[in-house]
């Protein structure tokens, strides 16, 4: 499922870090559009900007220059503030390594976003759990992470990113902490997460994930010096 | 005062009865009903008399270190006994109640010259004086102890808290707000800090039974060494909550105040 509309657009992206007298150039003017249902791959060797991007793309970070626009926010323009509710309700993030709450149930960790959104339990522990049946958690829902494998733990952190229906699902390096097998099981989650509608932007050094992806965007010293779309 | 013969009461008037603290029955393995010689001296004249009684040792810590028995007779046999006559140094004397030992007390002050009456209360109070001085001393000692361990603690907890930089780092990425981080982080740490504290108060009262039981057994008395009191525990709960409320605090808003991607080291 694809559509034409841009969740995303970025527009001649720079980030530069000051490093004494003479600043690191980590982005030189990257644009790039993201249309909604897209699953893109960005990938690059290390100290690329692959991470930078994705950290100005997912509102975290300010650019030095340009603009970012998500469903047309331009998120430059929030308050810190303003920006961390609209990561809460429009970005979901996953990581390399998955930052479980360790207190809280596979359940209860999925719930956070929502709390944080202001759903009432009900819904929360009925969405929790609908999102774990969809990663094939749902009986580990009172499970605590402690409790679950590597890959499982993967995608209860999948679960609660997508906890607050995002429209942009940003993943850094999702397959870094896992195996071979478990990793390609994370890969079959993502192209059926796309599948069903979700817009993904993937960072990876993972060749099988990024050949999962609808489109390859290849990175080298701060800029996209190609961006394939592969089917 | 010796142990009596069979013999030595016989053909005699029924002999009178005396109290015996439960230390001296405990050392001489004396019972109620048991007959004893009497002597104020080593080679005194003796009245024969049976134990009546065995009386506690009253909880006063001014006799704790004294290794004596407490004997008590009828005071006419006593002063026989001692060759002192109608005279004595001290005496006891109850009252209905309150308002009646103050009339007592003002009538024996006013008239009987040569006396002095004095509220058994008032004389607590004066002899306790240097054990007041002591428990202040050790109050003081105890305090000191809570809070630098307090402290101490203040400090693992912040460590503790910086550990999870990474967790929080990843809570405000995925948009939890700084406050919903503060307050989760703060309620935390005052959950640990009220169950340590309850935990503390358990551990404490049982350290100060033992301690009980043992001096208790070494000084043969049924003074209370160590007393664990509402107010100390209400300040131990309460000085514990606050150190933990206010470490849990200052971790919080300096992990919620630097930049997540720093947390993350990136």
């Amino acid at each position: 499922m694809s559509d034409s509309a841009p969740v995303l657009s970025a527009r001649d992206l720079r980030r530069d870090y000051p490093m004494g007298e003479s600043p690191v150039h980590a982005l030189r003017g990257v644009s790039l559009e993201v249309a909604a249902g897209d699953y893109v791959a960005i990938v690059g060797p290390s100290g690329c900007g692959k991470s930078t991007l994705l950290n100005l793309l997912g509102a975290i970070d300010r650019p030095t220059g340009g603009t970012v626009a998500i469903r047309g926010e331009p998120v430059e323009r929030l308050s810190d503030r303003e920006r961390t509710r609209f990561r809460l309700l429009h970005i979901g993030f996953v990581f390399q390594r998955f930052y479980l709450m360790p207190a809280l149930t596979a359940g209860e960790n999925v719930e956070l976003p929502l709390a944080e959104a202001g759903m009432s339990r009900a819904e929360r522990k009925a969405r929790a759990r609908e999102l774990l049946t969809y990663v094939g958690l749902g009986a580990r829902v009172t499970h605590r992470p402690t409790q679950l494998s590597g890959g499982e733990q993967q995608r209860v952190a999948i679960a609660r990113a997508l906890a607050n229906r995002p429209a942009l699902l940003l993943c850094d390096e999702p397959t870094g902490e896992l195996d071979a097998h478990t990793g390609a099981e994370m890969i079959a989650l993502f192209e059926r997460l796309n599948a069903d509608g979700t817009t993904l932007v993937v960072v990876t050094h993972d060749e099988d994930l990024a050949a999962a992806a609808k489109r390859v965007v290849h990175m080298r010293d701060g800029g996209v010096v190609s961006d394939t779309r592969v089917r | 005062m010796l142990p009596a013969g069979a013999s030595a009461a016989a053909g005699a008037a029924a002999p009178r009865t005396i109290a015996i603290d439960e230390r001296l029955a405990a050392d001489a393995h004396l019972r109620v009903g048991d007959r004893l010689v009497v002597r104020a001296g080593v080679d005194g004249p003796g009245d024969t008399v049976i134990v009546g009684a065995i009386v506690r040792r009253s909880a006063d810590p001014s006799e704790v270190a004294r290794d004596e028995y407490r004997v008590l007779m009828h005071l006419d046999e006593l002063q026989t006994l001692t060759g002192y006559g109608d005279r004595v140094d001290r005496f006891a004397v109850a009252t209905r109640d309150s308002a009646a030992t103050d009339r007592a007390a003002g009538l024996i002050n006013d008239d009987a010259f040569g006396f002095q009456a004095h509220r058994s209360r008032d004389i607590a109070v004066e002899t306790s004086q240097t054990f007041l001085v002591v428990s202040r001393f050790h109050r003081a000692i105890g305090v000191i102890t809570v809070v630098a361990s307090a402290v101490f603690l203040l400090c693992i907890m912040l460590l503790k808290v910086d550990e999870r930089r990474r967790d929080v780092a990843a809570l405000r990425l995925m948009g939890i707000s700084s406050a919903t981080v503060l307050k989760s982080i703060v309620l935390e740490a005052t959950l640990v800090a009220g169950v340590g504290s309850l935990l503390g108060v358990a551990l404490g009262a049982v350290i100060s039974a033992v301690v009980n039981v043992h001096y208790r057994g070494v000084y043969r008395t049924p003074l209370a060494f160590s007393i664990v009191t509402p107010g100390v525990v209400a300040f131990a709960v309460a000085l514990s909550l606050v150190l933990g409320m206010a470490a849990g605090f200052l971790a919080a808003r300096r992990l919620t105040r630097v930049n997540p991607l720093v947390l993350f080291g990136r």
